[in-house]
């Protein structure tokens, strides 16, 4: 069974969560604070974390920054505010995707971690090449001259949602349905913030990509293929 | 000129000083005028007297030599004339250059015919009988005294000579009565009257000068102060109260500048106040807002379980279930509104820009606002040579104006088809969305942009606005430096312009679209 981590201090909220997620049948672990996370964290590795910002020990982004020096594991950002710089330190921190509250549907917020979770691309080669990278997507694998890059779950989602279509222009729009399972929402910054984490793991120079270009005005696009 | 002219209107200080220079400039000609003129009328006098005092000895001189030799033969008479001329000449070494003339009187020669061949008529070297006045000769032939006249003449050698001409009958033995003039040179006064009027011309220039710089120096002294209190005020209107006037006096001028230095205190400290005041409020809200966010999850999610549940629940709970979802959304809707206000006010508001095609963003949202509701017709109206609109900008910021116009002129339409007109420039793009439903008058369009304002507030809240979506959208147009305009009649409808910059934060040069429709 699934298991999510719910670090959230308000305890009702917490409580709430837990009734939504066990309603579809995902199993929860609540922590109330900051401090005990790794703790947790490490003595039962979770599939998922729920993670609100304001936290009382330490606040979530620097729970995020320090899950991020030991696992790959998804990471939801809940945020109590929908400020642009709070959003964007958070995805900066590595967490994959945030959710402001209220939540609109909490069907949406069922929705998002069953994104996350979800073992993608089993319809596609199991073996991409882009740039001088190769990517095998059975195996969740990044090469470069047989050197392992290490991403995210989510980064990686980005990585072979570009490369499996070598040279179309996916716009914002469509890369946040491809590979967050949004429907309609314009928030760019979610795109743009990991497009530059991606980059900075995977490009030479991240100033000048060369692997994920972009398109101005439109969105972006994988780079040539290297012949080898 | 205009530059000089923009300068005397715009300077105390160059006032003051060009009138007080004119005003002294009179004075001292009038001055000037009247004392030359004194001074001159004073030369002449003296100048006059002393030559009749030195012509009656001369003709004393003259007579007396005359009668000395009056019984001696003709040649010595002529002899003595000769003398008595140059004598006559020489005298008065003061007064410069003396002529003389001598003629025999004519109705003096009638009366005595027998000395008519001894004629001494005579003159100086360059001059002659000519020179003298007829109305002088008149005069001096019926008066013993001597005569006088100013005459201005030409002399042989062409130059014009001012003189003075002195004359008097003069008695010659064997030969008869005679008119005898000296002829004195007035250069010499002349010379003087012009010293005297270049001293005063130039001791009046200086004079006015002088003035103009003591002036000046009296104008800098009492028009600095003035000038750096303008110069304080004026980065006072730009927020800047830190500036204060040096108080070096205790005049006058000290109590302006300690006058002007309290009001800035005064100001300085009511408008912290007052800042202070709306950051607190300002901050009360975003709080209250922040901390309304948590329960209003957990509530959402419980309202959400029990909503879904609602088929099992016996109707009228069912339907509570219903209210309080929907409800739910709205309280929720005005807190998402309440919060983004306190940003704006607290200027925290930040624009998160990108490059994006305007065209199906506007599609997307007529397509959402179209469904939410009842589904009137939105007609779209592009410039016929648009297909892409490219523009730099906040896209949520972008997407929620374009949503809350739509939404708005819905609520508004009666019924009636809404039209979206899109007009682009080469710097700017102009959105407008018009209605054709009740309108608003004139008193109403000044107060649309107002937070929680209501065109009617007896009408039904057909979509549940919260009353801040149009605030909102002013604002956001506003962070971009692009403008939301506004059009309304009674019963002709409504028609909102916005104007965006085609990359944020660039200044809006013109309105690419018309806030008065062209169909009414």
């Amino acid at each position: 069974m699934t298991l999510v981590m719910v670090v959230d201090d308000d305890q009702d909220l917490a409580e709430m969560l837990s009734i939504v997620l066990n309603g579809a049948g995902i199993d929860v672990d609540l922590v109330s604070r900051g401090d005990e996370v790794m703790e947790v964290f490490r003595n039962n590795p979770p599939d998922l974390i729920l993670l609100d910002v304001m936290l009382p020990g330490i606040d979530g982004i620097e729970v995020c920054r320090q899950i991020r020096q030991e696992s790959m594991v998804p990471i939801v950002m809940l945020s109590a505010k929908g400020d642009s710089q709070d959003v964007v330190r958070g995805l900066e921190a590595g967490a994959d995707d945030y959710m402001v509250k209220p939540f609109r549907h909490p069907s949406e917020l069922i929705a998002r971690i069953r994104t996350r979770l979800r073992r993608t691309n089993a319809d596609v080669t199991a073996l991409l090449r882009i740039g001088d990278l190769s990517i095998d997507v059975t195996g969740h694998e990044v090469l470069r001259a047989d050197s392992k890059i290490a991403l995210t779950r989510l980064e990686f989602d980005l990585l072979v949602a570009l490369a499996k279509e070598p040279g179309r222009v996916f716009t914002r729009e469509a890369l946040l349905g491809e590979v967050w399972g949004y429907r309609h929402s314009t928030d760019t910054r979610l795109v743009n913030v990991h497009v530059q984490r991606l980059r900075s793991k995977i490009e030479h120079d991240p100033e000048k990509p060369e692997i994920v270009m972009t398109v101005r005005g439109v969105g972006y696009k994988a780079g040539v293929t290297v012949g080898s | 000129m205009n530059r000089f002219f923009f300068t005397f209107k715009n300077s105390l200080a160059a006032k003051v000083i060009v009138s007080t220079v004119l005003l002294s400039f009179g004075v001292v000609w009038l001055t000037g005028s009247a004392l030359y003129s004194q001074l001159s009328s004073g030369v002449r006098e003296v100048n006059l007297e002393t030559s009749l005092a030195e012509a009656r000895s001369s003709f004393f001189n003259a007579q007396y030599q005359f009668l000395l030799v009056q019984d001696k033969s003709v040649e010595s008479i002529a002899q003595e004339v000769t003398a008595v001329i140059k004598t006559a000449t020489e005298i008065g070494v003061n007064q410069g250059r003396k002529e003389v003339i001598l003629a025999r009187l004519k109705d003096d020669l009638a009366n005595l015919p027998k000395y008519s061949p001894n004629i001494f008529d005579m003159s100086s070297e360059g001059i002659s009988l000519d020179v003298v006045p007829k109305d002088l000769r008149e005069s001096l032939r019926k008066a013993d005294d001597v005569q006088y006249r100013y005459v201005t003449f030409e002399a042989n050698s062409g130059i014009v000579r001012e003189s003075l001409i002195i004359g008097r009958k003069i008695l010659i033995p064997k030969s008869g009565s005679y008119e005898m003039y000296l002829v004195y040179s007035l250069t010499n006064q002349r010379t003087t009257l012009e010293l005297i009027f270049n001293s005063l011309l130039f001791t009046g220039l200086i004079l006015v000068f002088l003035i103009g710089l003591i002036t000046w120096l009296v104008v800098r002294q009492v028009a600095r102060p003035v000038r750096e209190a303008a110069r304080i005020a004026l980065q006072f209107t730009k927020g800047d109260f830190s500036q204060r006037l040096e108080i070096t006096s205790s005049d006058e001028l000290g109590k302006l500048s300690s006058a002007f230095n309290e009001m800035a205190i005064s100001l300085e400290s009511q408008i912290s106040r007052l800042e202070n005041l709306s950051r607190v409020q300002q901050r009360f809200v975003s709080d209250v807002s922040h901390e309304l966010r948590t329960p209003l999850t957990t509530l959402r999610m419980a309202s959400e379980v029990i909503y879904s549940q609602r088929n099992s629940f016996d109707a009228t709970i069912a339907r509570s279930a219903e209210l309080l979802s929907l409800q739910l959304d709205r309280f929720e809707q005005l807190l998402e509104d309440l919060l983004e206000i306190s940003r704006f006010d607290a200027q925290v508001a930040v624009l998160d820009t990108v490059d994006f095609d305007l065209i199906p963003l506007i599609e997307r949202c007529i397509e959402d606002v179209g469904t939410t509701g009842n589904d009137h017709p939105i007609q779209i109206v592009l410039d016929p040579e648009i297909e892409h609109v490219v523009i730099k900008a906040d896209i949520r910021r972008v997407e929620r104006i374009m949503r809350n116009l739509l939404s708005n002129a819905l609520d508004h339409a009666g019924g009636k088809p809404v039209k979206v007109t899109i007009v682009e420039t080469v710097t700017e793009i102009g959105i407008g969305v018009r209605d054709y439903g009740s309108g608003m008058d004139n008193a109403a369009l000044t107060r649309v942009f107002d937070r929680f304002w209501r065109a009617d507030p007896s009408r039904s809240r057909v979509r549940g606005g919260t009353g801040l979506g149009l605030s909102i959208a002013l604002e956001d147009a506003r962070l971009h430096n692009g403008e939301l305009d506004a059009w309304g009649r009674p019963e002709k409808g409504a028609h909102f312009v916005l104007t965006l910059p085609k990359v944020a934060g660039d200044q809006i040069a013109s309105r690419p679209l018309r806030v008065e429709p062209t169909d009414i």
